[in-house]
């Protein structure tokens, strides 16, 4: 993809002694169709992260009203803060949790979409309406789990007459259960962009592989395990990757549902982050909680980069219609 | 290799169940939102809706403090989309037809934007907007929105603008066009289905965005949906019939694009260029 920007520039060169002025006037124009793009990103995100930069290094004053540069000194007391530790240990549980969820039904719903229990026309249907929660907010999301969540709701309630939680089981309050009852939400509201996605990676994968394995005498089971599984690693590993990046910086679910508890149990970085700033309105540590996780995921970022370049153009996210 | 008779049927039952339980969430939202919230909550659940009644769909559209929020989140998602096709557009357009030294630092630099997490951002948006004077304004949300479509925006379309050959319109210029016109009768038309996909983007993306509507409103002023339905969980007394006839009538939209986001979304756009 990122080649053709080399072979798509214009060939045809207008004859006559407009020639010339079309060959100026386009090598500059490209630069004028590009541009308010990128002024504009200039200026509401560059100008944003320098400032979050600058920041991270000052400290308020309230006293006498000014900002006093401090320089590593917010960046020193991350190191020693548990709230910060805690946060980020939390984080990781959640993005892990949620990964792994994301990415095993991803896996196993879009083989079970790939597979012919009915004409391809059914399997869109369904594989439309799975989409479905993919769609909402996750302020919609959090209202239509807090109700399945209910001590009335009926989650409670299956929980209780299969006897697996004798009393009533408390989702939310309880802070052994609220960090699971959270990854849960994620996992349903996000799962169906990886299944398509490795739907995608399943259309790449020649039938001619299957017929060889079975002509081999394997069973299905096999054929998953030793054909499919590893067909899958491009897409898997990308999924994986953009997944762990964007659940890092979750922040929607845990402000509205639990709002760090019960006990600071579902804690995340990013709504540490927010109450710095705005609670505790202490910028400069906000800033430098902000530039740590920056720098992780900027980290994250650039291995996944490396991913999608060395990647071979026609592979994987191709196309998922059956 | 199709698959016999029995394996049909246990493959039909675990699309069944899988299929139910993933719309499960959403049914029960639907119940809650047609019949009272006494009955939402009885205990053993009432599977099945009993007393069916619109009585929240009415009081909602009664409250002009409820569809304040809804005005919101049309004026903020509709804009967004617009700005972000207007910026992303000539941008794609650009990258993928001139020389542009430096294109792939540039495109690679823009697909990591979009990895960029919005709490970095909380913190200087917010100043930001104070001192420009467009904090609590439809257009701050806005602008902090399309910072976040725009690169997938440009991804996308480039994507489209690719696939269109460009020997379109150097033909309509070597006919006497200028690139202007081989640009707007020739391309735009084409590219169409890549723009209306990247305004649906931008628009889903703005409607369910919450953190940025967190931090850059106070009180109803611009404040979107999304700020309304997070507020439920502080209310006193929780009206579980109108804020699931709220949600149900939020759910439109994106069930309105449902048609474009399943083309758009199997076709092979997944693959990096979205989140």
């Amino acid at each position: 993809m990122v080649d053709r920007v080399e072979t798509a520039a214009p060939t045809v060169r207008p004859l006559g002694q407009g020639g010339a002025r079309w060959q100026i006037h386009d090598r500059h124009l490209g630069y004028i169709f590009i541009a308010p793009a990128l002024i504009f990103m200039l200026a509401v995100v560059f100008l944003p992260v320098a400032n979050t930069i600058a920041t991270s290094f000052t400290q308020m004053n309230f006293r006498e009203r000014v900002t006093e540069f401090v320089a590593l000194e917010n960046y020193g007391r991350l190191l020693g803060d548990r709230l910060f530790w805690l946060s980020l240990k939390n984080t990781m549980v959640f993005a892990i949790g949620s990964t792994i969820g994301h990415v095993v039904l991803g896996t196993l719903f879009a083989v079970l979409l790939s597979a012919r229990w009915a004409p391809p026309r059914i399997r869109n249907i369904v594989r439309g309406l799975l989409i479905l929660p993919w769609l909402f907010s996750l302020a919609a999301a959090a209202l239509i789990w807090g109700l399945l969540y209910d001590p009335f709701g009926p989650l409670n309630y299956l929980l209780m007459v299969t006897g697996i939680a004798p009393d009533s089981f408390d989702f939310l309050g309880e802070p052994s259960n609220a960090m699971v009852s959270l990854i849960v939400i994620n996992v349903w509201k996000f799962y169906p962009f990886y299944m398509v996605m490795i739907l995608g990676g399943l259309q790449s994968i020649p039938e001619e592989l299957y017929e060889a394995g079975r002509l081999d005498g394997a069973n299905p089971l096999r054929l998953f395990w030793h054909i499919t599984l590893p067909m899958l690693r491009p897409v898997l590993v990308a999924a994986t990757t953009i997944d762990m990046i964007t659940t890092f910086a979750t922040f929607d679910l845990v402000k509205i549902m639990t709002n760090g508890g019960p006990q600071r149990a579902t804690q995340t970085l990013s709504l540490y982050i927010y109450e710095t700033g705005f609670r505790d309105v202490n910028l400069g540590y906000g800033a430098a909680m902000a530039m740590a996780m920056l720098v992780t995921l900027t980290v994250a970022t650039a291995l996944y980069i490396k991913l999608v370049v060395r990647r071979p153009s026609g592979g994987e996210g191709g196309n998922a219609a059956f | 290799m199709l698959p016999s008779n029995r394996e049909r049927i246990a493959l039909i039952v675990c699309v069944v169940i899988v299929t139910f339980v993933t719309l499960f969430p959403v049914i029960w939202m639907i119940f809650a939102a047609i019949r009272p919230t006494a009955e939402t909550l009885a205990f053993p659940p009432v599977w099945i809706p009993r007393e069916i009644t619109f009585q929240a769909f009415a009081d909602l559209f009664a409250n002009p403090g409820e569809l304040k929020y809804f005005a919101n989140s049309y004026i903020i998602a509709l804009a967004t989309a617009g700005l972000t096709i207007l910026l992303a557009a000539p941008c794609a357009y650009g990258f993928s037809r001139f020389r542009i030294r430096g294109s792939t630092a540039l495109l690679l630099g823009i697909l990591a934007l979009q990895m960029l997490p919005t709490v970095a951002l909380i913190l200087p948006f917010f100043s930001m907007a104070r001192a420009l004077g467009i904090y609590n304004t439809h257009l701050g949300l806005v602008l902090a929105d399309t910072a976040f479509t725009l690169p997938i925006g440009i991804w996308l379309l480039k994507g489209f603008f690719d696939s269109i050959p460009s020997a379109l319109e150097e033909a309509a210029m070597i006919d006497g066009g200028t690139r202007l016109q081989a640009l707007l009768l020739i391309i735009v038309p084409l590219a169409l289905p890549g723009i209306v996909s990247t305004g649906v983007f931008a628009f889903l993306w703005s409607w369910n965005e919450f953190l940025f509507a967190l931090i850059l409103t106070s009180g109803d002023g611009a404040a979107p949906l999304t700020i309304r339905m997070s507020q439920f969980f502080t209310q006193y007394g929780r009206d579980w019939n109108g804020i699931m006839a709220l949600n149900v009538v939020a759910s439109i939209p994106l069930v309105v694009f449902f048609v474009f986001i399943q083309r758009w979304v199997v076709s092979g756009l997944t693959g990096g260029a979205v989140k």
